[in-house]
């Protein structure tokens, strides 16, 4: 007999087997040859959901099912209701979830649950002490966790921490240990210029304005673009082919209406030009592909006022992308070529 | 070298014994994603050219009335049957615990259209009622309709994606016998999908979040799903060559291949380039701001990647990341959708999956050496498909399935003019 079935405290309930169909002539597909403890589990998760039973039995039970399943998209939904309607202890929810979360690393589920027990004003006016320890302890086993990430800009956005002192000091450190975390510079980017309290949830800024100014901010802090500006120059400096500051230059760049052409002085510092006497080109000193591209950019942009050495020049900047540093994207660099010399199109910004 | 081979017997082998046995038991954490791991075992069968010939009439009836079991009282279909009381228990009161799910519909509909199934039994104005019930103020979708007809689930792209895909395959170009049912909002939903494009240039799960291969491939299917069903002949800036969107979304998607294949070998250079950032974060700390120019001559030259190097190339789903199997599909077919496949390093994706992550015993892993499971196997035969490997049908990447699907999609009622 299972766990259930021999257990007192269940004995009023009538489990409710799994109908795969079989009897009704299907040919059941992806079957899985379950443990009988998970189908005696969640045979009685049927009968207790059934009766719309909110218990702490069924909370257990709950429980008893995520540990081998949790996936299941109901039976989440269904605990929380159970917590909200027994008015269970919330901060204890959150150290239970700590464990299961620290168990199955991938799991999405784990985090809206998450987010659905930290939404309640009432409980959490503000945000709990420990909270940022424990997604730090998240981050130690994997630094790129996309669901705590997720999370964990919910949490900035509902709490308005974008100025907190622990945020930036968390992605500081984080890019410390490991300056290709990407997952660490989008966030970054997102407390720099993502939108605040006046803008839509969820939204994007300058959702409503033009086409042309979406994502672009409304009112531009210089000193705090130049700012980050630096900052990004500065990781580049230490990891020059670490594609992660060349993006994230790019993105503030853009949010803030300014030219790529503001830094190709400082993409040139990585491209450098080998003359002879003569002046005629003998080598090109390359220190990284990205700023290759970067002046590709540049003078695809500088190309469609109807000069042609800027035409010659990005068309030169893109096939040593091609030919020698980045090979593998040789297809690409070629379609930017055609772009240019076609003279039909504007390169991305 | 030996010639990179497509090892399609040992597939149709893999993919039977997932049909006709049952997926051990490592798969129960995946039971709520059994119409997914359905839909993979068909499909794969299908794109191998030999679903008809491998099962018999009877197998195949048999799944369709497996599928039809899968459907709700009030449309839409479960993920899985763990969650069914039973019709005569459902009430008001409790269906919430037995919802239907926005993915699984989508992909029980695909599978039944794959069997060649005319959809006639799928409940589909309930269904499409239902579905305008699964979206938000601001425009996303949710997974299922909790108690109270809340939206529940995340707001992310993957049930905006299919959303997009069910009302595509129900309401088809003329809505026939589905008129007076109220549509999803598609503006809404195309300005909350247009604000998850990240600085990147990718596409997010949610507005500023960080750009991820598989929510860029699920925005850009729904957009498909929703411009093939548009009598709008502006497309949306997202999906139109030459827009700024456009531009920064194919550099992005392309910028995701790599010879990173997180193997042995890379994580030694890993932990070299680790050690290199540690003495380089020093040298930061010492010119911090002042004497960039400095250390920036004093680093060395850039070594160009060898021929070797460039052997295997597979694809990750964001930036800095090792390649994985999946991602040769999320980022070619999302290419693909956007008309630049051709832009994808074809022999060296195909080296990747044939020579690194196919496995012996067939299908294919995460990455080398990973035994296979379903959803690697399938995406990697149709990253092959769309690259036009031999042995395997082609590929519609929206629908992510045969083209034989879509054709058959196409004969039925609401697909055609009866003005």
């Amino acid at each position: 007999m299972g766990r259930y079935a021999s257990d007192p405290e269940w004995a009023s309930i009538q489990p409710i087997p799994l109908n795969d169909g079989s009897e009704t002539g299907t040919v059941p597909l992806a079957t899985i040859a379950y443990s009988d403890e998970y189908l005696e589990a969640t045979s009685y998760l049927r009968a207790v959901m059934a009766a719309n039973e909110l218990s702490e039995r069924a909370l257990q039970l709950t429980e008893h099912v995520i540990s081998m399943n949790p996936a299941h998209y109901t039976v989440w939904i269904y605990r929380a209701k159970i917590i909200f309607a027994l008015n269970k202890d919330r901060n204890g929810e959150l150290e239970w979830l700590n464990g299961v979360s620290l168990k199955y690393l991938k799991n999405y589920q784990i985090w809206h649950h998450r987010q659905v027990i930290m939404s309640s004003r009432d409980h959490f006016p503000t945000l709990p002490p420990k909270e940022m320890d424990f997604l730090m302890e998240m981050f130690a086993q994997d630094s790129k966790n996309y669901h705590v990430w997720t999370y964990r800009h919910w949490l900035v956005r509902h709490f308005e921490l974008w100025d907190s002192p622990r945020e930036i000091a968390d992605i500081n450190s984080l890019l410390n240990s490991d300056v290709r975390n990407n997952s660490a510079w989008s966030h970054r980017y997102m407390l720099r210029f993502g939108p605040r309290n006046d803008q839509p949830d969820g939204g994007m800024v300058n959702a409503d304005g033009p086409p042309t100014e979406k994502g672009r901010l409304a009112v531009v802090d210089e000193d705090l673009v130049d700012e980050e500006l630096q900052f990004a120059q500065v990781k580049i400096a230490s990891a020059p082919e670490n594609r992660s500051p060349w993006s994230y230059a790019r993105g503030v760049l853009r949010a803030a209406g300014r030219p790529l052409s503001e830094w190709t002085e400082f993409a040139r510092k990585f491209v450098v030009d080998k003359r002879d006497d003569q002046g005629q080109l003998e080598d090109v000193e390359v220190k990284s592909s990205h700023a290759i591209e970067w002046l590709a950019d540049v003078y695809a942009q500088d190309s469609t006022s109807d000069q042609s050495s800027a035409r010659d020049e990005a068309v030169r900047m893109l096939n040593l992308l091609k030919d020698k540093y980045d090979p593998i994207r040789r297809n690409y660099w070629d379609y930017r070529i055609q772009q240019i010399t076609s003279g039909e199109l504007p390169a991305a910004a | 070298m030996s010639q990179a081979l497509f090892t399609k017997e040992r597939h149709i082998r893999y993919f039977l014994r997932c049909l006709k046995t049952f997926l051990p038991d490592l798969y129960t954490s995946n039971d709520s994603n059994r119409m997914l791991l359905a839909f993979f075992t068909v499909a794969g069968l299908d794109l191998l050219g030999v679903l008809e010939s491998k099962t018999t009439r009877e197998e195949r009836q048999g799944y369709v009335e497996w599928i039809y079991h899968c459907q709700v009282p009030s449309g839409g279909f479960r993920g899985f049957t763990g969650t069914d009381f039973g019709v005569e228990r459902r009430t008001q009161d409790n269906e919430a615990w037995d919802p239907a799910n926005v993915p699984s519909t989508f992909f029980a509909l695909v599978i039944l259209l794959i069997l060649g199934d005319d959809l006639s039994r799928v409940k589909r104005a309930d269904c499409l009622r239902w579905l305008s019930k699964m979206q938000r103020t601001n425009g996303s979708f949710g997974e299922v309709l909790g108690p109270d007809d809340t939206v529940e689930g995340g707001g992310d792209l993957r049930f905006c994606c299919f959303a997009a895909g069910t009302r595509y395959l129900l309401r088809g170009r003329y809505s026939t016998g589905v008129e007076g049912i109220r549509d999803i909002d598609v503006d809404k939903l195309v300005t909350f999908i247009e604000s998850c494009q990240a600085y990147e240039g990718g596409m997010a799960e949610g507005p500023y979040c960080e750009a991820h291969s598989g929510h860029t491939y699920c925005a850009i299917s729904a957009l498909t799903f929703l411009d093939r069903l548009s009598r709008d002949s502006d497309r949306v800036p997202l999906i139109s060559p030459d827009s700024k969107q456009y531009e920064s979304l194919v550099r992005w998607l392309v910028a995701r291949q790599t010879t990173e294949l997180g193997e042995e070998e890379d994580e030694e250079d890993f932990d070299e380039d680790g050690q290199v950032n540690g003495a380089a974060q020093d040298l930061t700390q010492s010119v911090e701001g002042l004497n960039l120019d400095g250390s920036i001559g004093k680093l060395p030259d850039l070594t160009p990647p060898s021929e070797e190097s460039l052997r295997w190339a597979g694809f990750n789903g964001r930036c800095n990341k090792y390649a994985d199997t999946c991602y040769s599909f999320w980022n070619g077919a999302t290419l693909d959708l956007l008309g630049k496949i051709s832009l994808v390093g074809a022999a060296g994706n195909r080296r990747y999956l044939l020579e690194k992550t196919q496995h012996l015993v067939g299908g294919f892993g995460k990455d080398a050496g990973e035994p296979p499971d379903l959803l690697h196997s399938y995406f990697a035969m149709v990253s092959l498909a769309l690259q036009g490997e031999e042995g395997l049908d082609s590929v519609d990447p929206a629908i992510c399935a045969s083209y034989r699907t879509v054709q058959h999609l196409h004969t039925l009622p609401w697909w055609q003019d009866a003005r």
